[in-house]
């Protein structure tokens, strides 16, 4: 549902100067799934308004304070900040005088998901290019009304004023016809070097960060509010029903209000959340045992159950090509299932507040649009009835998306006719979503001429998307496919997307690939780079990681990878990893990572590096620690240190990140909040077989694996 | 069943009389009857780090310790007791200006442990931070800044 020219007009008031931006939606959030809006409009003009799909909002009130409105959220990635930096220095106010509003469906329309690496580079960045013609439109309205020249015209602090005359001047919203004026962008298009912004801002929420003042969901409190928890099935929802419920031990406990089973799960509330958790401990159920097999070999049920899902790519003749191919090498890899594993749980407050007629929802999401979408259904009454209200999320990177503890809120919230505050425990946000990170079984296979030049390559990905098998390598036969699985768990978007488990196959075999020819896999890739601009970060990454012929270390045991991807729009990415591997217990340190970037322009450079330097910590979790525990019956994993997402101990002592501009022609933002954990991962695993000499085909690569390949398991060693 | 008492908590230098459940986790005391949500929940297990707080100088985790226990005079320190928007802790400040967050969900865990390391051990070792601070999880990532943020007032003052 979109908001009406009059419903938002009204909400405004009458004497505001407003602004709707309409942000053309072509790439606007990296996913093809979420649908591109058509691009036939004109995108440069300044039209009157009407009634149309408008992503964003900024209106100019009485006096000198500036709104601005996105549908967007706060989960970490800093897009408050970004939208302060962009729209302080865009519009030339201060800080004190701008109000972002975000992530309320009553306030804010829908601009789509909070996802993709996009907020900052669709969202950030169309409010950067609205507001360069906000500055037109300004000092043309006014030379047109007033009758001054534009070129004596200057504005400052929310003033429009003449130059050298600090006395007369009118405030922005003073512009205004009454009517709302739209502005057209498309935020992919370029701008000239000077309107870069310069001026670099810290996270906008610190101070309410680090004096706990923040209000997450959890925080929230409101008269009468009651506590819901959920007893953990031993089973996948998909494939069990709840049979009978025992609540005769939670009599006892005063606090309890009503333990039932409400959608298929066992449900206790409680005026603490200390009488939920106590109750759950108590209460007994019984779950129908699953007529599915237990035992799950991810392998044999993808390819048993897959279906092409989509051919990614298919030029050429592959199959010639391989035939005439000088080294050809066939392999197969394996990822994990892996989670987002954010440190807040899922957790929701629903209300149904009498005086309005309607209920308001505080949720953690990244779309809280498709929040009060999916609360709608689960309640049967009109989305127009439901108020989704964001709160700043404790991390996402991807799972706060079409999660369902919002809606599981809501219908507790209905059943007990009481605000309800659910809190999933660690255990259910390991064992109650059926939706990760893809288990993926890659059959890749590439033929190299004598040059060493890639001329053939196939790749069968089972059950993800394959993305990111585009771009990097010019290869001129390929064939790439897709396969869809069917089995218990789902795909669920975690950040890095398909990229992380198809790059690190790739990644891998390109090595092997420079390894056969006998060419070292820095210069292999030099030859077979489809864009000049990846050999400048190439040549970054190695002057940075010291690259030498011999990189083995005094030990013996050290070793350098590489790995590289194109991420999104066009987020390009080289990283390389120094590691050392101990022969006898197995651990691999990794000492050194060494990344080159082309994202086109850092909008917000502190809050950008904290978050790459983030994605490659979580990249190391990927390739090193994270996995689900799980079988055809349910999920295991129950503790986030069994899980194993990277602590301290896990960082690299360097983490040098470079950022080379413009390789790629044309001043444009491009977006790098998942692009670093991708080739992270296959420079890690590269790294190992250079240390050691053994390739690993399957993530994570844990000691136990370094000791069993090089043998000095326990069961190879001779007491 | 229940176990419910009268108690004195001293937390952040003023004492508060509650009414709970001798064994209820001292976190949802701060929480719910305190309002002190700075303190955060995270696994309800001590492996996050995100609720510790300090009683009587000690990092402990509050999602694990039964509020009887830390009502017999101990003073407890939450995240609102280590500064105030005006009045910044030394560490408050370096993590802003070090950017040692991304959502900021362990944040205050972050803060509170770190406080506690700096008071035992004023000036650690790059090797000392990262022991000290090993079992506080940050699925941001934002480690690498966080120990920059520390190594700055370990620097500084």
């Amino acid at each position: 549902m979109k908001m009406t020219r009059r419903q938002f007009l009204a909400s405004l008031g009458g004497a505001s100067l407003i602004f709707a931006i309409d942000i053309l939606a072509e790439n606007r959030t990296g996913s093809s799934s979420f649908g591109p809006v058509p691009l036939e409009r004109e995108p440069e003009c300044i039209a009157d308004y009407t009634d149309t799909d408008y992503t964003n909002w900024i209106v100019f009130d009485p006096g000198e304070n500036v709104r601005v409105f996105t549908g967007r959220t706060e989960l970490g990635q800093g897009l408050k900040t970004v939208i302060t930096a962009v729209v302080t220095q865009g519009l030339e106010i201060e800080p004190e005088q701008l109000t972002i509003i975000q992530g309320d469906t009553d306030q804010c329309p829908d601009d789509g998901p909070t996802i993709g690496s996009a907020a900052c580079r669709v969202v950030g960045w169309g409010f950067w290019h609205a507001c360069l013609k906000i500055q037109n439109y300004l000092v043309n309205s006014t030379s047109t009304k007033f009758g001054i020249a534009s070129d004596s015209l200057e504005f400052k602090s929310g003033k429009i004023k003449i130059k050298g005359d600090d006395k007369t001047f009118l405030n922005y919203s003073e512009i205004s016809t009454g009517e709302a004026v739209v502005i057209r962008v498309n935020p992919d298009s370029t701008v000239s070097t000077k309107q870069y912004i310069d001026k670099k801002i810290l996270n906008v929420n610190g101070i309410d960060i680090v004096t706990g003042a923040l209000k997450y969901v959890n925080d929230l409190k409101i008269p009468g509010m009651l506590y819901a928890g959920f007893k953990t099935p031993p089973y996948h929802k998909s494939i069990t029903l709840l049979e009978t419920i025992n609540d005769e031990k939670t009599k006892e406990i005063e606090g309890i209000k009503a333990v039932e089973g409400i959608g298929g799960r066992v449900v206790i509330i409680g005026e603490r959340y200390s009488d939920v958790t106590k109750g759950l401990s108590l209460v007994e159920a019984e779950w129908r045992t699953p007529t599915r097999a237990k035992e799950l070999n991810i392998e044999e049920e993808l390819r048993a159950s897959s279906h092409l899902q989509e051919v990614k790519e298919d030029e050429g003749d592959v199959e010639t090509a391989l035939k005439s191919s000088a080294v050809v090498l066939s392999e197969t890899y394996y990822t994990q299932y892996i989670t987002h594993a954010a440190i807040e749980t899922d957790t929701s407050l629903a209300a149904y507040d009498n005086n309005s007629g309607k209920w308001n929802v505080w949720a953690s999401t990244q779309w809280p649009h498709k929040q009060r979408s999916q609360i709608a259904t689960e309640l049967k009454t009109n989305e127009t009835n439901i108020r989704v209200i964001a709160q700043p999320a404790g991390g996402a990177f991807g799972g706060k998306i079409g999660n369902t503890v919002n809606s599981e809120a809501a219908a507790i919230s209905n059943f007990a006719k009481a605000p309800i505050k659910l809190i999933y425990s660690r255990k259910d946000q390991f064992q109650l979503r059926s939706h990760f990170k893809a288990a993926v079984v890659i059959d890749i296979t590439s033929g190299v001429d004598s040059n060493g030049k890639m001329i053939a390559r196939k790749i069968d990905s089972y059950d993800d998307l394959a993305e990111g098998s585009t771009f990097v390598y010019d290869i001129p036969n390929v064939l790439t496919r897709a396969f869809k699985g069917n089995i218990p768990y789902h795909r669920a978007v975690v950040r890095g997307t398909s990229y992380v488990q198809t790059c690190f196959a790739i990644e891998s075999h390109v090595d092997m690939m420079a390894n056969r020819i006998g060419l070292d896999p820095f210069e292999f890739r030099r030859i077979n780079v489809q864009y000049p601009a990846f050999v400048n970060l190439i040549d970054s990454v190695a002057e940075n990681i010291e690259y030498s012929d011999n990189n083995k270390g005094q030990e013996g045991n050290e070793g350098i990878g590489i790995a590289m991807v194109k991420h999104g729009g066009a987020q390009l990415g080289v990283i390389s990893a120094k590691v050392r591997v101990d022969r006898v217990t197995g651990q691999i340190e990794v000492k050194k990572i060494c990344a080159a970037f082309d994202v086109g322009i850092v909008v917000n450079e502190p809050t950008a590096v904290v978050g790459i330097r983030g994605g490659i910590i979580m990249g190391i979790g990927y390739v090193l620690r994270e996995k689900i525990d799980m079988d055809g019956w349910g999920t295991y994993t129950e503790y986030l240190g069994e899980y194993g997402i990277p602590r301290f101990s896990d960082v690299p002592p360097i983490i040098d990140i470079k950022f080379h501009d413009n390789l790629q022609p044309g001043g444009t933002v491009r977006g790098l909040g998942e692009m670093p954990v991708v080739p992270t991962i296959g420079s890690i695993a590269n790294a190992i077989c250079d240390a050691i000499g053994v390739r690993f085909y399957s993530t994570p690569i844990t000691p136990e694996d370094i000791k069993k390949a090089l043998g000095t398991d326990i069961e190879n060693l001779n007491f | 069943m229940s176990d419910k008492k009268s108690m004195i908590l001293n937390v952040n230098g003023n004492n508060h009389q509650i009414f709970a459940d001798m064994n209820e986790p001292l976190l949802w005391v701060l929480r719910d009857d305190l309002g002190l949500t700075g303190t955060k929940f995270g696994c309800g297990k001590g492996e996050c780090g995100a609720c510790s707080i300090l009683i009587d100088g000690d990092v402990q985790r509050s999602c694990r310790f039964p509020v009887a226990y830390a009502a017999a005079g101990q003073e407890i320190i939450t995240i609102e007791g280590l500064g105030t928007a005006g009045n910044l802790s030394e560490l408050q400040k370096s993590f802003i200006k070090h950017s040692a967050f991304c959502c900021g969900f362990c944040t205050p865990g972050m803060l509170i442990t770190a406080t506690g390391l700096l008071k035992t051990n004023p000036y650690p070792s790059r090797d000392d931070i990262i022991l000290a601070m090993n079992n506080n999880l940050c699925r941001c990532g934002s480690y690498s800044n966080i120990i920059e943020a520390i190594e700055f007032v370990v620097k500084e003052y």
